[in-house]
Formats: C-alpha cells, sequence, structure tokens
C-alpha cells in the first residue's frame, strides 16, 4: 500500500487559504476548528515563506503514542486517524503534537473540549466508509472513492501535494532541480524523521 | 492495531445537529431549504461562534450516499482569472465541490474564495425575499408589488428630473448577457448613466491601453505568462487578487528560470516570490516608468526594430522620458538607480518581457497616465504581439471584462461603440427598433452655469457621470452637475456601496435620494451606510451560480456557466428582473423582440443562449461574433482538450478543432467562420484565422505628415505587405473584394448605409460580410496601424508625473503639480483646488502617513458576500490597518491593538493594527472590503435581520479622499494621506 | 518564533532552553537595500529547526509565523518540543510515577516488617481527649476522598491505558476514563475548597520551630521508642500539612492552567504545567502512602482522630505531650473543655 504524505512546497505557497476554506467546505467543518491553516514565517521581510500545515500523519505518530484511551489508530495507507467514541478530550494530543493539528470544539471552559477534531486526510474515521454517520462524525472520506484530499486537490499553485511519499517526493525534487532552489520540505523530518534531499 | 471499528452506538459520538438532518433520510430541495434559510437567526456575534460545538444545526447540507449526482460548470465570481467550478448537485441541492481538472485555466485549483463558493449557494445570510423600508423597518413585500411600487417611483422621478435623474449601477458579476441587458436597459430608458465596478477598477486601464494600441483589455492570458522571460508585476499583488493566476506565474517563473519582479509600495506576498523587488513611494509610477526607460535608451537597449514598424510618437515620449535621470527618479520615487538600472536591463534583454499590472497602477488621478506609461515601456522595448510579452492586465471579477465589453459604461454602447450617431444606429440596426425611439427618450438639458443647452440627440452623445460621483451629483447644486437635474433615485444591482472613497459624502448623499433600490444577493452597504426610513428597496438577486450565462475571464477568453441550482429563496435571476422592469416601465415589448423567452423560476424570463446571440449579431467592433452558445458549450465540454500554454485544442478535433480555449475576443465573424479566437493581440507572427492581428488605426492616417499605419510589418502572409486602414465597403469597392460578398451580404450592406453605403465598416456591417472576406484574404478587419506613444486626444499626451492630491511631499508639488480644475464626465473635478488647499493647510505635517489599499485574499469588493460566507469570514475578522514597525513604536501601538486611522478630509476609521514591515516606514495599507462600521459605529441594526455579513469593520473609504481621473473619473484609491493614534 | 521564556522544573532541568532568534529573523531591515532578492533570502525550514533543537519540554522556541485566525496557538507551525514532551510524559514521567509510589510503598513494607506497629506504650487509659472538630475532620476527608479520586483519575490518564484496557476492552476503559475526566475536573474543585481550609484552619499549628529539630533528632518516636515532646503536630505531621499544601497547591495552580490552556501560555505553557502536575501529583500520592500508613496500620490508635475525633489520652501524651499540657492549661481555664469521655 501507498505511504500517504503531505508535503507544502512553501516556494509555491501564497498564503492564498484554497486548503483551509476546501476542508471546510468538503467536511463542513465549523468555525473555531481548523483542520488547516497556513502560517507565514518571517511576515513581510524578504525571505517570507508561507507553509500550509494540518496533521502530517506522522510516522510513529506522536498523539498516538501519548493518547491516554489509545483511541488513535494507523491506516494501511498509513493515515493517522481516532476514533471519536473512544476519545475523551483530554488534550494530550494537542500538547505532544509537533504542527498543532488536534483541534477541540470549545476550549478553555473546565477543559470540557469536547471531541478532539483534526486533519482525516480526507478518510473518514472508524466508522461505516461514506456513511451518514461518518460524514457527521469525521467529515468526507475521498481516499474510499480514489480521491486525494482536497486541500491538495484544489490548491492555487500546486503547491500542497497529497499523495504517496514517493511520488510527492519525485514531483518535489524535480521542482526544486528545475528552479534551482527550495526551502524544504517542511515539517517532514519532524513528522517522518526524514527528509527529501535536493 | 485498530483498523475499523463496528460501532453500534454510533449516534452516541455523533456531533451533535447535523446528525438529525442526516438521519432523517435523504435530504430533498423542500427540506434543505425549509431548514437553512428562513428560519435562520438573526446576528450571531463572532464572539460566540468560535465556541460553538462541532457541526451546528445550519451546517450546510453534506453528500447523501445513494443519491444521482449531477455535474454541472460554472465560473468562479471572484476575479478574473475564470476558475471552473465543478458542483455536485443532488436533489437540486448543491452537495458537494470537486476541483475541475480539465480546466486550462485552474486546472482544478482554486483560492480561499473558490474553495468555498458552495457556501453562497447555501445562503444562511442572503436576501431571503423583497423588502423595503417603512418608517425605517424593514418589511417583507412581494415581487410584483416592489416592482410596481419602484417602476411608478422611477417613472416618478423621470417626469419630475429626467431619466438622467435616475442612475443605473450595473454589475461585474453580471453575465455577459446581463450585462448587455442592462447596458440596453438604460438606453431604452433614455440615459447614459449606466455604470459598473470597472469604473473603480480598470476603467483607467481601458482607457490607456485601448488609446495605445486599439483594444482596452489584456492583450496575452494568464497562461501564456508561462512563455516570459521576464516579468514586472507593478501595482498588483495576483497572490491575494489572482491567487490562480500565481500557479502560471510561478510555473513560468521555475521553467524558464525567469525574472520575476515586483515594483510596489508593499512588499506583498507576491513579491515574496519575486527575485527582485522594488519599493516604491505610492503615486509615482510614471516617475519609476520613465527612470526604467532612461537607462534602457541609455544603454540602446530598446528595441529599434519593433519601433520603426509599428510604434508612432515615441521620441516625443522620450523628450519627458530625459528628465528623469537616476537622481530625479530616487528623489521622487525612492528607488536607488542602480536597482532601476538592473531592472531595466532585464526587463529590455531578457525578452520575451510582460507587464502586470493592477490597481496599483489605475486607481489615481494619473491612472490614464499611468497605464499609457506602462504601455510606452513595453512598446520601447518591442514587448507587445508575441508569446511571453504584453500587457497581462489582471482584472478584478469575473466577469468584469464581459461587463466592460458590453458597454456597462458612461461613455459606450455594447462592444466600445462610442456614442456617436453611427454607433445608436448601428444598435438600432441590431435591436431593430428605430434610431428616433432613442432620441425621444433622452432629456433635453437646459443651459446651466454658462454651459449650453442640449437636445435629447445631442444629450444621448454625451458621456454619462462615473459612479465615483454619485453622491456629488446628488449633493453638489444643480447647475454643477452638467444634465437636467441631480441624481434623485440609485438603481444599484450587484454593487457595493463602500468601494468608492469620500463614504462621509455618501452617506450625505444617501440621505438625499428619492429612491434607493438595491438588487442583491447580500445587502450592500448601500443599506448599512443610510440613515433613511422610507423610499428604500432591496430585492433578492440570484448568484451568478443560479444562472446561465457567458463570462469573459481577464484574457477575453469566453465561458459558459450553467445554473448549477435554481435561485434558492424567493431570489430571481438578472434576466427576469430586469425584463420585469422594462415591463413595468413600458418598453419591454420593443426591448425583447427579437430574444426568446422561456419558462423560469417566476415565468417567462429572457433566455441567455438568445441574449448571446444577439450579442453575436451586433458586436462586430471587438470581434464577439462567433462565440456563439454552441460553440461556447462545446468548449465547456472538451475543456481538457485545450493545451494549457497556448491555449489551443488540436486541429483535428470536431467542434473546437484549433480554436484557442473560449474564443478569446476578438473571434471574427459569424459562428459558422470558425474563427478561433484570439488569444494574444495584435500578433503579427500569425495568420488570421490562427489568431494573428496587427495594431489597430483608430487614431486616423497619420499625423504630423508621418503616418499612423504600420511600416513593414504585417500578418503572417498578409496579401497586403503594408500597414493599412479599416476595411469598408468603399474599400472593398475600390480592391475590387465586393466581388465575394454574396448578394444577401450586399444588400445588408446597401441597406444599413442608406445614402451612403461605402461608409459601412468592418464594425457596423451586420451581415459579416466584410469581416469573412477580410479572414478569407487574411488580412486584419480593422487594419494594420501603428500603436502609439502619444494619445493627443487625452490629457496629458505624454504621461507627466503629478504628485498626488494628499502628497506627502509637498516640497514637489510645484514641479509636479496636478491638473488645474477642470470639468469631466458632467462634473466639476476640482485637483488643483484640493491639492493647494492641502500644501496650505500643511495637510502633510499633521497627516504624515501614506495610506494605500488592496486586497485580502479571502474577500472581494466590498466584501459584503465574502464576508457573509463563514468559511471566509472565520478567516478575516477584524478589519485592520498595516503599520510600519517603526511608526507603530512611535506611536505606542503595538500588533493586534485598535488604533484610530484618521484621513484629511475628516473620515476616521477605529481598527486594529497589523504591525508588519510589509509596509516601508510611513506607510499604512488598509484592505478595502469592509463595512458595517463607521467611524467607531456598528451597524449591524441597519441590516435586514438575518442577512447582516459575519464580519462587520470599518471601510477604508471612509479615511480615503478626493482625486479622479480626468479621463474615466476613477477615484484615487491608492495614494492619499493618513494620522493614526492608539484607540 | 515564540519564546516561552519559563522556569525549568527541577527534575526536568536538562538543559537550559536558549531564548532564540532564528538567523532570517535577525535581519532587522533599516532603509531599502538597493537588492532585495526574496527568492534567494528565502528562510529555509532546516536551518530554523536547527534554532529549535535546544528547546526541552514546556521550554523553549516553536516555529512560529502570522496567522490572521485568532486563534494564537494556530500560529506555531512546528512544536518539536511535543516529542520531547511526549518522551517525558511516556518516559519519564512513568519512571518517576513507579519509583516515587512503587518506592514508597516499599518503603513501608520494610518499616512495617523491621518496626512493626507503634504501640500506645503505656497502654489504653480510656481517658478521650477531643484532637478534631467536626469541622476538621470534614475538611480532611473532604480533601481525602477527592484526592483519592483524583489521585486514581489521574493516574489512570497516564498509566490506566497499560493494564485497563486488556482487562475491560477499550470502549469500556474509554468509557470509564471519560467518567475519570469528569471527575477530576470537577472533583478539583472541592479539593482546592478544603486545601484552602485545611490551610487556614491548621497553619498556626504548623509553623515549623526548635522543638521540631529536636523531635527529628530524636526521630520522632518512630525510629526507636524515645518520644520528644510535640504540640498539636509534630514534625512528621508538619511535614505531611506542607507537602499537601505545597502539592496540593502545585497540583491546583497547574491544573488551573491545564483546565483553561488559553491563560497557560500557549502549547509550550500547557506541556510545562502538565509536567509539574504529573510530577507533583505522583508525589504526593507517594506522602499520602505515608501519611495513611502511620495513620493506619502504622500507629495504634491514630485514626481515632480523624475518625470519632477523639483519641486516647495516654497516645496523646506520647505523642503531643507539649499539646496535652496546652489543652489542659486552657480546660482549667474553660473548665468545660476537654471533657473526659465516659
Amino acid at each position: 500500500m501507498a505511504r500517504m504524505k503531505f508535503l507544502c512546497d512553501a516556494d509555491r505557497c501564497i498564503e492564498c487559504n484554497a486548503c483551509v476554506t476546501a476542508c471546510k467546505n468538503e467536511h463542513d467543518v465549523p468555525w473555531g476548528i481548523n483542520r488547516r491553516r497556513v502560517v507565514t514565517i518571517n511576515d513581510g521581510k524578504p525571505g517570507e515563506r508561507s507553509i500550509s500545515m494540518a496533521c502530517m500523519h506522522c510516522t510513529d505518530a506522536p498523539c498516538a503514542a501519548v493518547c491516554p484511551v489509545n483511541c488513535f489508530y494507523t491506516t494501511a495507507d498509513a493515515v493517522v486517524l481516532h476514533s471519536k467514541e473512544l476519545c475523551i478530550g483530554c488534550g494530550y494530543c494537542f500538547y505532544a503534537c509537533p504542527f498543532g493539528a488536534p483541534q477541540y470544539p470549545r476550549v478553555g471552559n473546565f477543559g470540557s473540549r469536547g471531541k478532539m477534531d483534526k486533519c482525516t486526510y480526507c478518510s473518514g474515521g472508524p466508522l461505516a466508509d461514506n456513511s451518514l454517520a461518518e460524514y457527521a462524525a469525521y467529515g468526507a472520506n475521498r481516499l474510499a472513492q480514489g480521491k486525494l484530499p482536497l486541500c491538495a486537490e484544489m490548491c492555487s499553485t500546486k503547491a500542497l501535494l497529497a499523495g504517496d511519499s514517493d511520488m510527492i517526493a519525485t514531483i518535489y525534487k524535480e521542482r526544486v532541480l528545475k528552479r534551482g532552489y527550495g526551502s524544504g520540505a517542511w515539517g517532514w523530518q519532524t513528522a517522518y524523521k526524514e527528509t527529501i534531499a535536493t | 492495531m485498530l483498523i475499523k471499528r463496528k460501532s453500534q452506538d454510533a449516534a452516541r459520538t455523533r456531533l451533535a445537529g447535523l446528525a438529525g438532518g442526516l438521519t432523517s433520510g435523504v435530504m430533498d430541495r423542500r427540506t434543505f431549504l425549509a431548514r437553512s434559510g428562513l428560519t435562520a437567526a438573526g446576528a450571531i456575534a463572532v464572539g460566540a461562534l468560535t465556541l460553538g460545538s462541532v457541526r451546528r444545526a445550519d451546517a450546510i447540507e453534506g453528500p447523501q450516499p445513494g443519491v444521482p449526482v449531477t455535474i454541472k460548470k460554472n465560473i468562479c465570481t471572484h476575479c478574473s482569472v475564470g476558475c471552473t467550478v465543478r458542483a455536485e448537485v443532488q436533489n437540486g441541492v448543491w452537495t458537494g465541490q470537486e476541483p475541475a481538472w480539465e480546466s486550462p485555466i485552474n486546472r482544478g485549483s482554486h483560492c480561499a474564495k473558490g474553495a468555498s463558493v458552495r457556501e453562497i449557494v447555501h445562503g444562511e445570510r442572503r436576501v431571503k425575499y423583497p423588502m423595503k423600508l417603512v418608517g425605517g423597518q424593514w418589511q417583507r413585500m412581494s415581487w410584483d408589488q416592489a416592482i410596481s411600487e419602484i417602476g411608478d417611483k422611477m417613472l416618478d422621478i423621470r417626469a419630475k428630473s429626467g431619466a438622467d435623474s435616475v442612475y443605473l449601477l450595473g454589475s461585474a458579476k453580471f453575465t455577459n448577457e446581463a450585462a448587455y441587458l442592462f447596458r440596453k436597459f438604460a438606453a431604452f430608458w433614455g440615459t447614459n448613466n449606466v455604470d459598473h465596478q470597472a469604473r473603480i477598477c480598470h476603467s483607467t486601464t481601458v482607457a490607456g491601453v485601448a488609446n495605445t494600441w486599439g483594444y482596452g483589455a489584456q492583450t496575452n492570458s494568464y497562461n501564456d505568462i508561462r512563455n516570459a522571460k521576464t516579468m514586472i508585476i507593478m501595482g498588483g499583488n495576483p497572490a491575494e487578487a489572482h491567487p490562480v493566476s500565481l500557479q502560471h506565474v510561478l510555473t513560468g517563473k521555475e521553467i524558464n528560470r525567469a525574472n520575476m519582479i515586483v515594483i510596489d509600495p508593499r512588499m506583498t506576498r507576491t513579491a515574496a516570490h519575486a527575485t527582485e523587488y522594488v519599493r516604491i513611494r505610492s503615486g509615482t509610477d510614471i516617475p519609476v516608468i520613465w527612470g526604467l526607460m532612461w537607462h534602457i535608451v541609455k544603454n540602446g537597449w530598446e528595441d529599434k526594430d519593433f519601433l520603426a514598424k509599428r510604434v508612432y510618437g515615441m521620441s516625443e515620449a522620450l523628450k519627458e522620458v530625459e528628465k528623469w535621470d537616476p537622481k530625479t527618479v530616487e528623489d521622487v520615487t525612492g528607488v536607488p538607480g542602480a536597482q532601476l538600472e538592473r531592472v531595466a536591463k532585464l526587463f529590455a534583454t531578457e525578452k520575451p518581457s510582460t507587464l502586470i499590472w493592477c490597481m496599483g497602477a489605475t486607481q489615481h488621478t494619473v491612472g490614464t497616465a499611468n497605464v499609457r506609461a506602462y504601455c510606452t515601456l513595453l512598446l520601447l522595448t518591442g514587448n507587445v504581439g508575441a508569446p511571453g510579452t504584453g500587457a497581462n492586465i489582471f482584472r478584478g471579477h469575473t466577469n468584469v471584462q464581459g461587463a466592460t465589453d458590453m458597454g456597462l459604461d458612461v461613455t459606450n454602447l455594447p462592444l466600445y461603440y462610442g456614442l456617436v450617431e453611427g454607433a445608436w444606429r448601428h444598435w438600432a440596426n441590431v435591436w431593430e427598433v428605430p434610431y428616433d425611439y432613442f432620441v425621444s427618450r433622452f432629456d433635453d438639458v437646459p443651459a446651466k452655469a454658462g454651459r449650453a443647452a442640449r437636445t435629447g440627440k445631442q444629450n444621448m452623445e454625451v458621456s454619462g457621470l462615473p459612479s465615483t460621483r454619485w453622491f456629488d451629483a446628488t449633493l453638489l447644486p444643480s447647475d454643477q452637475v452638467d444634465q437636467k437635474d441631480n441624481i434623485k433615485a440609485m438603481f444599484v444591482m450587484g454593487h457595493g456601496g463602500n468601494t468608492i472613497p469620500r463614504v462621509p459624502g455618501a452617506v450625505d448623499g444617501l440621505g438625499k435620494l428619492d429612491l434607493l433600490v438595491i438588487v442583491d444577493p447580500h445587502p450592500t452597504n448601500f443599506v448599512s451606510l443610510h440613515n433613511r426610513r422610507d423610499g428604500t428597496y432591496i430585492l433578492p438577486a440570484c448568484t451568478s451560480f443560479e444562472c446561465d450565462g457567458s463570462r469573459t475571464a481577464s484574457n477575453r477568453s469566453l465561458q459558459w456557466g450553467e445554473k448549477i441550482v435554481e435561485p434558492i429563496f424567493e431570489s430571481g435571476n438578472d434576466y427576469w428582473i430586469i425584463y420585469k422592469f422594462a415591463q413595468k416601465l413600458g418598453f419591454a415589448t420593443e426591448m425583447f423582440k427579437n430574444i426568446e423567452l422561456v419558462k423560469g423560476k417566476f415565468g417567462d424570463e429572457p433566455s441567455a443562449e438568445s441574449l448571446l446571440r444577439e450579442i453575436n449579431r451586433g458586436g462586430w467592433s471587438t470581434g464577439y461574433t462567433g462565440q456563439s452558445p454552441e460553440r461556447l458549450k462545446a468548449h465547456m465540454a472538451n475543456q481538457d482538450k485545450f493545451d494549457i500554454v497556448s491555449l489551443r485544442a488540436p486541429k483535428e478535433l470536431a467542434d473546437i478543432g484549433g480554436d484557442y480555449y473560449g474564443l478569446p475576443w476578438p473571434c471574427w465573424g459569424k459562428p459558422e467562420v470558425r474563427h478561433p479566437g484570439t488569444h494574444i493581440l495584435y500578433n503579427t507572427n500569425l495568420r488570421m484565422m490562427d489568431g494573428g492581428g496587427a495594431f489597430r488605426p483608430r487614431f486616423g492616417l497619420e499625423r504630423n505628415g508621418e503616418t499612423l499605419l504600420a511600416q513593414n510589418s504585417w500578418n503572417l502572409d498578409s496579401p497586403i505587405q503594408d500597414g493599412y486602414p479599416e476595411f469598408t465597403y468603399a474599400v472593398f469597392q475600390r480592391l475590387g473584394w465586393d466581388a465575394d460578398l454574396t448578394a444577401e451580404e450586399k444588400a445588408t450592406i446597401e441597406r444599413i448605409g442608406g445614402a451612403n453605403p461605402g461608409n459601412v465598416s468592418w464594425a457596423t456591417d451586420i451581415s459579416g460580410g466584410i469581416q469573412r472576406v477580410c479572414l478569407a484574404k487574411n488580412v486584419c478587419p480593422f487594419g494594420n496601424g501603428k500603436a502609439r506613444a502619444i494619445a493627443w486626444n487625452l490629457p496629458d499626451p505624454v504621461p507627466i508625473h503629478r504628485e498626488p492630491i494628499y502628497t506627502p511631499r509637498p516640497d514637489l508639488v510645484a514641479k509636479y503639480p496636478a491638473r488645474a480644475d477642470e470639468r469631466n464626465l458632467r462634473m466639476p473635478n476640482l485637483h488643483t483646488t484640493y491639492q493647494k488647499g492641502a500644501v496650505d493647510k500643511g495637510i502633510a505635517k499633521s497627516f504624515p502617513i501614506i495610506l494605500t489599499s488592496g486586497r485580502l485574499v479571502e474577500y472581494e469588493g466590498g466584501g459584503e458576500e465574502t464576508r457573509s460566507n463563514k468559511w471566509l469570514a472565520e478567516l478575516q475578522q477584524d478589519m485592520f490597518v498595516e503599520v510600519n514597525p517603526g511608526d507603530a513604536a512611535q506611536r505606542g501601538i503595538v500588533d493586534g491593538q485598535w488604533v484610530w486611522v484618521a484621513g484629511p478630509e475628516g473620515g476616521r476609521a477605529r481598527v486594529k493594527a497589523l504591525v508588519t514591515e510589509r509596509v516601508g516606514p510611513g506607510v499604512a495599507w488598509m484592505p478595502f472590503h469592509f463595512g458595517g462600521w463607521y467611524q467607531g459605529v456598528d451597524q449591524r441594526g441597519n441590516y435586514p435581520p438575518g442577512a447582516d455579513p459575519i464580519v462587520l469593520g470599518e471601510s477604508v473609504n471612509t479615511v480615503t479622499t478626493y482625486g479622479y481621473d480626468p479621463v474615466t473619473g476613477m477615484h484615487e484609491g491608492k495614494a492619499t494621506l493618513c494620522q493614526i493614534q492608539a484607540a | 518564533m515564540r519564546s516561552s521564556l519559563r522556569s525549568l522544573v527541577a527534575p526536568l532541568a536538562v538543559a537550559m532552553a536558549l531564548s532564540l532568534s532564528a538567523p532570517a529573523i535577525a535581519q532587522q531591515q533599516q532603509q531599502q537595500p538597493s537588492s532585495v532578492n526574496p527568492t534567494a533570502s528565502s528562510v529555509q525550514e532546516r536551518q530554523l529547526l536547527e534554532a529549535l533543537r535546544a528547546g526541552t519540554p514546556g521550554t523553549g522556541t516553536t516555529l512560529h509565523g502570522r496567522i490572521t485566525i485568532p486563534d494564537t496557538n494556530a500560529s506555531n507551525l512546528i512544536q518539536p518540543q511535543g516529542q520531547a514532551w511526549r518522551s517525558v510524559h511516556q518516559g519519564l514521567m512513568h519512571w518517576i510515577a513507579a519509583i516515587a509510589i512503587l518506592g514508597m510503598l516499599a518503603v513501608l513494607v520494610l518499616f512495617y516488617l523491621v518496626r512493626g506497629k507503634i504501640r500506645i506504650l503505656h497502654g489504653i487509659s480510656g481517658i478521650r481527649v477531643l484532637r478534631f472538630s467536626a469541622f476538621e475532620r470534614l475538611v480532611h476527608w473532604m480533601v481525602a476522598s477527592c484526592f483519592i479520586i483524583l489521585g486514581l483519575s489521574g493516574l489512570n490518564v497516564t498509566l490506566g491505558k497499560f493494564l485497563l484496557p486488556q482487562l475491560f476492552g477499550e470502549g469500556v476503559f474509554a468509557t470509564f476514563s471519560q467518567w475519570a475526566k469528569y471527575a477530576h475536573n470537577y472533583l478539583a474543585w472541592p479539593f482546592m475548597l478544603g486545601l484552602a481550609f485545611m490551610f487556614l484552619m491548621w497553619v498556626a499549628h504548623n509553623i515549623p520551630g526548635r522543638i521540631d529539630i529536636d523531635w527529628i533528632r530524636r526521630g520522632g518516636g518512630i525510629i526507636g521508642s524515645d518520644h520528644p515532646p510535640a504540640r498539636k503536630f509534630n514534625a512528621g505531621q508538619k511535614g505531611i500539612f506542607w507537602a499537601v499544601i505545597i502539592g496540593g497547591g502545585t497540583l491546583s495552580l497547574s491544573g488551573f492552567y491545564l483546565l483553561f490552556p488559553y491563560y497557560a501560555g500557549g502549547v509550550l505553557g500547557g506541556q510545562f504545567w502538565n509536567i509539574v502536575h504529573g510530577v507533583a501529583g505522583v508525589l504526593l500520592i507517594a506522602v499520602i502512602f505515608a501519611h495513611i500508613y502511620i495513620g493506619t496500620i502504622g500507629m495504634e490508635g491514630a485514626s481515632e482522630a480523624m475518625t470519632t475525633g477523639e483519641v486516647d489520652l495516654n497516645w496523646a501524651k506520647e505523642h503531643h505531650s507539649l499539646w496535652v499540657e496546652e489543652e489542659r492549661v486552657k480546660a482549667s481555664i474553660h473548665p468545660q473543655a476537654p471533657q473526659p469521655a465516659e
């Protein structure tokens, strides 16, 4: 099976936030939950770069390691998912996640954050594929329909790549080779303990 | 390891709200409407939303398993790139949005706005039914009653004050067909006071570019930028305003290792990806361009061959350029000479080079002159009329190009036919309505303030009043307004109220109107700003996604958009609304005599297809004749067949073979001639039937003894190997080409020519014969002329630098003064009075910060539509001003704090500070999409309940100031002054 | 980058965090340089990450940028400290818990085997002395019962998953953990209230004095059979008191930040307070084991103080001779108290 990953080519990313609203649109993610976001480093200075970030579906995922109730699981496509039935909303995954991916419907009152919500790599959750219940709890399951995450599919400049690790790494490598610069495969070292040699 | 978990208890953890709707079975249209709209509660404060639980009760309907999916394609409405939106419709509800991989323009991509357009047609915050103000309260009413009441008031105003007193403000969100219909409506009503957003975005581009080489449009395309070796993006931030265009720009940059130079007062998201960023002072574009040209000429980098063959008057322009040595340029613009020289060298020598611009160039009192300076730079370096070159003008709305083409403009009839008698007669021919009918509809204007009186016929040939001045035309003494009476009514379809400077003036103007009609999917700022209690109507128009028709992208490609779903709530489409008003006002029979009516939501409505056919029948001047609905639909069905760089389909294909995508105008001749459209304007390297062309000789044949026709330049394989003028029947007769016309064509020409058939030209021959023969002979119908570097018919024939009215450098005003006070487009234009006043009052000392404005990626235009979209609104929740860290520190302002931004004319705005180095010291920048707050006061209560946008904020235009371009009435949106203080 | 300057919790002071300013940030642009090539000067992830590596859990910096949504946490692009926190939480934390709790149990068992139950040397006199009022006992038991549930649910959230799901199944365990979490969050409040009362009631009796040094030097009657004099609370009990007040206070403060993460100073603050909470929790649990031991099977006659509230006079004389004296003096002034029990 494929090893699914995200890769944001920051030299293409223009902080247009298409990935953010595509995600909202596809899963009807409510206000206040940001499964994906775009962060701009060195804003306004020469050298500024924007990076679209969501759950990176880490190898040896920290969220899964610290979860007190083992609600995380990794699919055959190496997508890290979780069960909202099991989640107790403790917030530990948020402390552990290097990418700030876990989101909670409520923050601040007595720690009752509600069930954690995060990027599913558009592949739903533990309920039946493409069922109404799965949509309601986790959003659409594009992977089960043979489609990739909508954020990457709709990326305005094709900065955000999703797909099999080897394929997207090759695309990125070729780009860097062709254009002669590349600020790095943001998050790869942290998430996958490897980076793309260019 | 847990892989899939069977659950008997899924409902327990299912998130509240949506589940209820979903488990109740399959959603059909009726339940969708019942659930989504009319029950929606009023304003929910943003603060409360942030704590909202997962999936609120008003969640948008998601996909329904097992229900058949219909795919509908339409075009995103939020900029001019023309991204295809691929909608999945189930049971008449838009339940999903998929990437349109097949579109050669966006290849599946969207920006934040495009990726969230589905929400617009869910429409939680839309206007749901017609309403009027009764004693300050919004009251629901029926369409019939609304049309009847409004029509009566319009007729009443017409009787008292004249047709010109009703201002018809249209929209760049219109389809071509609706824009055309609205312009036609104005002609039948009897006014030239009909305008739309192009006035405030690219009117100066259209004027400047058309006056340089013939047509006022982008010469190449977004895709063609992939061919450029050097690009200058000046006064534009496409990364936010046209994000999908960056796909082409950045790919071009990468594959060609192209130079990407951004010239802007602000280090934008676009500049972040540049290979060279040049920071300039706002309002000094002409010195920068002349500075570049100074280096080019000094080093002999100009394209001498191109200049000799295809350009008139460059030597006159260069006389002005001589004054701009590097030292002077640096003093005025702030750009060091060495940097400009490097940029000049790249642009002139690493070709092909393209110049991309947006509203940073156009929204100035010298907007038209700016644009002509840009064009002159392109001409000097021979960068027009070939792949990878050209003036790539990025426009702002889906169809702002199309609406401009359709003549939603105070100076044109549709397709750039002027307001002269011949043009009126042309359209009277097309419409098959007697010319005299139109003469009878226009006001006689009495003599006022020393100006002579005008008859109706004279009045119909006088340009109307630009939308930027509507409130001045309401408020000023009647003798200042060069028409029968002041503006008494605003009839606004799809246009924001906060996008024009001097909002305090607009507030006063709104108070003085007898009638205010807003036809829009969302209540615009015209609603929130006013202090009216009666005589105000809101009618729910549907969005572009609920409407069939063609849209013209910035690159002149037409794309057919399908109605995705029936208009939601009680909204109606533009065709029907205009038709109903024409009926009420008594000219529907004449106006719609050749237009097919089909069964629509509320009964008979004009069909988009038949409207486009009528446009095809009249659009000879601009080549809007070949784009039949059938051809456009074939293009949409075969989008994947077009090449991504050349935009051309392989020749062997049926229906679309050899066509350029969207048949970019000019697409000459009748549809059956199968002209492929023109991807790159003025391209002499191609045959006419491959999209070739030449500069259009529309300014005469010679001047001062020098020819204005091309010399030693012609389109590929042209039978006439020299410059030549436009083709008329008389020219045909002289060449003996009239023999190639059919008897039928000849008869038509004789008929419309009357006593003088020789004058019937390629542009007025509605038989299409002249164009057909021109194409067959491989000559350009409009002739083969030179572009001109001097536009002798315009103010400042060669662009000269003029300091902004509110300049931070009053010391330069004596040397570079604004124009003398004058009258343009029915209104006084007091450049000098204001500039002198500002200098005398020492405004630059008390308001030391330059204020400029621009777009955010999340919002568009006045922003009511996008600020009502919860997926977008969440991303920008507060109006802000960008302040340089140095200026902020001086004022004790920290990032995120509330500040007051005060303008020199008294307007002030309470906004959040965003402390950033995007702006240089002494510069502030504000986005222009906000509204709903006015000088610190939240006006949420002015909106009809439930239709208030989620995010409100101060409009930048509360602070911006006086200043209008003399040619088009464009406002000064980019260079004024302000002061900022902690609030 | 955001710098979270927070003093380190002692056991974790592996390395002091550097307050970093990444190279790309440092270039404060003064005047427009004549050449600005944004592409060539773009920030590199590698450099920024290298600059971050010194961060320890709960401290240091994150790779931080600008974002338009109001959630300030969202502006952290990458925070590798999350992984450091993970390794502490999943590694060191387990060891600390194991050593503290199991170690204390082992010590107590050993102590019991060696010392056995501490008897009342002079036997039971039959005269009862009121040691704790009903209110004092109420407060004690409120705090105690809350603490037991808080401790168990707290241990569950860190350690439960190693045992309980295997016994009861994941679904039951998750439901139990959910309720345990609610219990933890809500019982924290009566715990804190009781803690406050305890402090007010007993702080006066718990000010350390010279007598305590003597008590400690003489082994407090626990080691050996000597019974050094003590007032209402001997040094050992004072130790428990202050352990409870300081440990409980630390738990309360850190717990408050965990309940209200917006006040915690972002994700790094959350990590820091989480570790503080965990360490303080297991240490206090260990201390309370000792407390329970000595109050029950470790010492004859001790448990009654918190059950009936009355202790035997001989017990009191042996363990709190000065307190008995004080009470006697008081009783002679106010003869109605203390009343010998019948």
